[in-house]
């Protein structure tokens, strides 16, 4: 930004991160304890009990929950890389990696639905307390994921006229972070998850 | 100003332009302004604060005397349910943070606005959606009546099957949201839009409790909101959570509610130590002692308040180890909060104090948090916390607290910053009769339930016989409660007065040293023509300072005439970073509180495909509000 006269004086460019990043990093830190949260619940509920999953509860799986969280866990790298290419003003590079990421995501948001609805079926969280906190975690981090695509599309719905704005800059600074807050979320919460198998 | 010269007096003319918002009825709806959003939260935490009050007083006049019928058992638990609930959440936080934090922040470190204006509008919304929420339930008969704390069992449909606890829980997540995004936006401003030369340790004190009220904020609403979700889950689907039977524990709403309500009372006391802050140099025309210390008084005092939770439930049975973490734990919290009553003692005492109404108000604080305070660090001591536990012993300790150690600075910050907010001076002689009236009606009302604890006196009971040594202390704190009534509203009256007939107040009437008081009183939409220059913590002291400010606005550098537009600042340093658009009026956020509303209350009435769809609505019309990028 170019300094005029009279203004304030402001450096070519900045220092500092801007105020968007400061508020999505708050949203992050706030979200971060809400789900701190439910993982202390899970493992409050988990210790009161003198087995978990509880007699007839099947034990989760560990293969393909792992494999799906690798994959989802994969994205932050085209998020990065349109993060990077936004930043040099390459808005057609920048809705590629944009788009990479949303296939992916929603590839994994759509399997992860339909195992989900399938073993709330099979065994409804009204079953005991171990479904109950178990599905809880799981919804709370698909909802998550669902608002992350929500973001990547309109990161590139306002990429779409192939002009990257300082405000777009921010936007995809902002999104990039909060989608790799979500790929933590979701490594952890898969850990969570399989911990009655770990040991 | 008279001596304004023509190029300064069109400067502020093009600035009035810019930064003008719509006028009337519409402009209120549609504001973004963070002194109009300000006042929206004062009349609407104060509105609310009234309804708390004849809540209190009806049950203070039930108990007046033993056997009495007044009102019933279902109504008394209401009563009570809905005064906890609504002088915790829906008037002491939004008027410490919502009203006090959010007309003040932006004005103290020099800025236009907060840093999110539009998420300022849109909190205020959901806070009004969220207080009208719960007290329908009242109005409709369905009040929740398990108490403000509702703990399981009793909040379980089994035992409250009507819809008050989903009335309360519903509506204390829909809460969260607007505290959470003031939250986020005080956090926010103070990091990034501090004026250029305010560094870090240039800021007010007052800024810096607000940064540990609003900070600390953002990790104690979430395990309330997770405590109410599962609540809701329990008591709507069927989860189990709360349950021996299905494998819950009725202890883990305990543990996740004090993780949120102890560290909530120091959210609570956090902006009123504030404005103390703000008050005392003035009055006592001196720096504040010690200031870092008190600086970081306030971040540790947010910070060791995460960890004194289970003192609330030493009686419950927990294991001998954890019981001495607690209370270890609170006798530490004692250290920053002692720092800062000494700082306050001795700059008082080492000035040249003026007392008027304001400093009244804070003397008046220091003495009930010190004997709140007293009272507070003997429920560490296990024994003493297991045998006072559940009597009145703990409300007179919680009141000194809540109402003595914060209200009190609130009323006190109300008289300061009245003639900053209206542009007249208040009347101080009616104001020191209502503030002794306030005193003495406080210092009546609660002191006496410390003695009818110790004999023995249940909490939240609707009635009891007479004949046990409780009768004139009952009777007692009645009167002292009417007196207090007669005091706030004397001095309701006063300001109300003061408001259409009080004497013009000029800028800066008391002598302050913050940056509030550098600009009119009431100050322009864009609170200063010129960003101010900050070259000491005292700017409003620093006559070369306001010197240089007015230069600077007849040779037109730093008033930013062109846009609507605010300087970014790095956040330790202060060193200006960028010049940003800041976003101006908008009827998106009252329409998204709206629609959330809605989901609200078609999530109580167990309509949930309904309810997805509206979140759906709410996420579209903030996919449009986002769209519409500033200028460049």
């Amino acid at each position: 930004m170019s300094v005029r006269p009279e203004a304030v004086a402001v450096p070519a460019a900045r220092r500092s991160q801007a105020r968007g990043w400061w508020g999505v990093a708050l949203l992050v830190a706030t979200e971060g304890t809400l789900f701190g949260t439910i993982v202390g619940t899970y493992f409050y509920l988990r210790f009161k009990s003198a087995q978990w999953p509880p007699e007839g509860t099947p034990e989760p799986a560990v293969v393909v929950p792992l494999v799906l969280a690798g994959v989802l866990l994969a994205t932050s790298a085209p998020m990065q890389l349109a993060l990077a290419a936004g930043r040099t003003g390459r808005a057609r590079a920048a809705q590629l990696f944009l788009l990479v990421a949303l296939v992916v995501q929603s590839g994994y948001l759509a399997m992860q639905i339909h195992l989900f609805a399938d073993d709330v079926r099979a065994h409804p969280p009204s079953a005991n307390a171990y479904a109950s906190v178990k599905d809880l975690l799981l919804g709370a981090d698909h909802a998550h994921v669902a608002v992350g695509l929500a973001v990547t599309l309109f990161l590139l719905a306002k990429l779409a006229d192939g002009r990257v704005t300082g405000y777009r800059r921010v936007a995809l600074q902002c999104g990039a972070f909060y989608w790799h807050f979500v790929n933590v979320l979701t490594v952890v919460v898969t850990l969570v998850q399989i911990s009655p198998r770990l040991g | 100003m008279s001596a304004v010269a023509t190029p300064a007096r069109e400067r502020i003319g093009r600035l009035e332009t810019i930064w003008e918002e719509r006028p009337g009825f519409l402009g209120w709806l549609t504001t973004v302004d963070h002194k109009r959003i300000g006042l929206l939260f004062f009349f609407t935490s104060v509105a609310f604060f009234v309804a708390g009050g004849i809540e209190a007083l009806t049950i203070r006049t039930q108990l007046a005397e033993p056997s009495s019928t007044v009102v019933g058992p279902k109504t008394f638990n209401e009563l009570m349910t809905m005064h906890g609930t609504t002088m915790i959440f829906l008037f002491v936080v939004p008027m410490g943070l919502g009203a006090f934090g959010n007309y003040l922040v932006p004005l103290m470190v020099g800025a236009r606005d907060l840093a999110f204006p539009r998420l300022n509008a849109l909190s205020y919304w959901i806070f009004l959606a969220s207080g009208l929420f719960i007290y329908v339930g009242l109005a409709i008969g369905q009040g929740p009546d398990q108490g403000w704390f509702s703990y399981v069992p009793l909040a379980l449909k089994r035992f409250d099957p009507g819809y008050g606890v989903d009335f309360y829980a519903l509506g204390l997540i829909f809460n969260g949201m607007s505290t959470t995004a003031t939250s986020i936006n005080l956090v926010t401003t103070i990091f990034k839009l501090r004026a250029p030369g305010m560094s870090l340790n240039r800021m007010p004190l007052f800024c810096y409790a607000q940064l540990a009220a609003a900070g600390s904020a953002l990790f104690l609403i979430p395990p309330l909101t997770v405590d109410l979700v599962l609540l809701e889950l329990q008591r709507k689907a069927g989860f189990h959570f709360f349950d021996v039977g299905g494998g819950g524990s009725p202890l883990l709403w305990q543990h996740l509610f004090w993780l949120f309500g102890h560290p909530e009372v120091y959210l609570i006391v956090l902006p009123a130590f504030g404005i103390t802050t703000s008050i005392i140099p003035t009055f006592a025309k001196r720096k504040m002692i010690a200031a870092p210390l008190v600086a970081l008084a306030e971040l540790l005092v947010a910070f060791i308040g995460f960890g004194v939770w289970a003192h609330h439930m030493f009686s419950t049975g927990m294991p001998n180890s954890a019981m001495v973490f607690f209370a270890a734990a609170t006798f530490m919290v004692v250290i920053p909060s002692t720092i800062q009553i000494y700082a306050w003692l001795f700059t008082v005492t080492l000035g040249r104090p003026e007392f008027r109404t304001p400093l009244l108000f804070v003397g008046a604080f220091i003495v009930f948090f010190v004997i709140g305070g007293l009272s507070g660090i003997m429920f560490a001591a296990v024994p003493f916390d297991q045998a006072t536990t559940d009597t009145y012993f703990v409300v007179a300790h919680f009141h000194f607290i809540i109402f003595g150690a914060a209200v009190f600075p609130i009323l006190g910050g109300m008289f300061y910053w009245f003639p900053k907010v209206t542009g007249r001076l208040y009347h101080e002689g009616w104001a020191k009769a209502a503030f002794w009236l306030t005193f003495w009606g406080t210092a009546l009302t609660f002191f006496p339930m410390h003695i009818v604890g110790l004999l023995g006196m249940p909490r939240r009971v609707y009635t009891y016989p007479g004949g046990l040594g409780w009768d004139a202390y009952n009777l007692s704190e009645t009167i002292g409660a009417f007196v207090l009534t007669a005091g706030l509203l004397l001095i309701a009256a006063n300001l109300l007065v003061s408001r259409v007939r009080g004497a013009p107040a000029g800028n800066n009437p008391f002598g302050g040293p913050t940056l509030e008081w550098a600009t009119t009183s009431p100050p322009p939409p864009y609170n200063f023509a010129v960003i101010p220059t900050v070259r000491s913590e005292y700017p409003g002291w620093d006559d070369e300072a306001l010197a240089e400010d007015e230069r600077r606005l007849r040779l037109g550098v730093g008033t930013l005439e062109q846009g609507h537009e605010q300087p970014e600042t790095t956040v330790r340093d202060g060193f200006a970073d960028d010049v940003v658009e800041m976003p101006s009026e908008s009827g998106w956020p009252i329409v998204i509180a709206f629609l959330l509303t809605i989901v609200f209350a078609l999530t109580l009435t167990s309509h949930y495909v309904a309810a997805g769809a509206f979140v759906g609505l709410a996420g579209l019309a903030a996919w449009v509000w986002l769209w519409k990028e500033p200028a460049e």
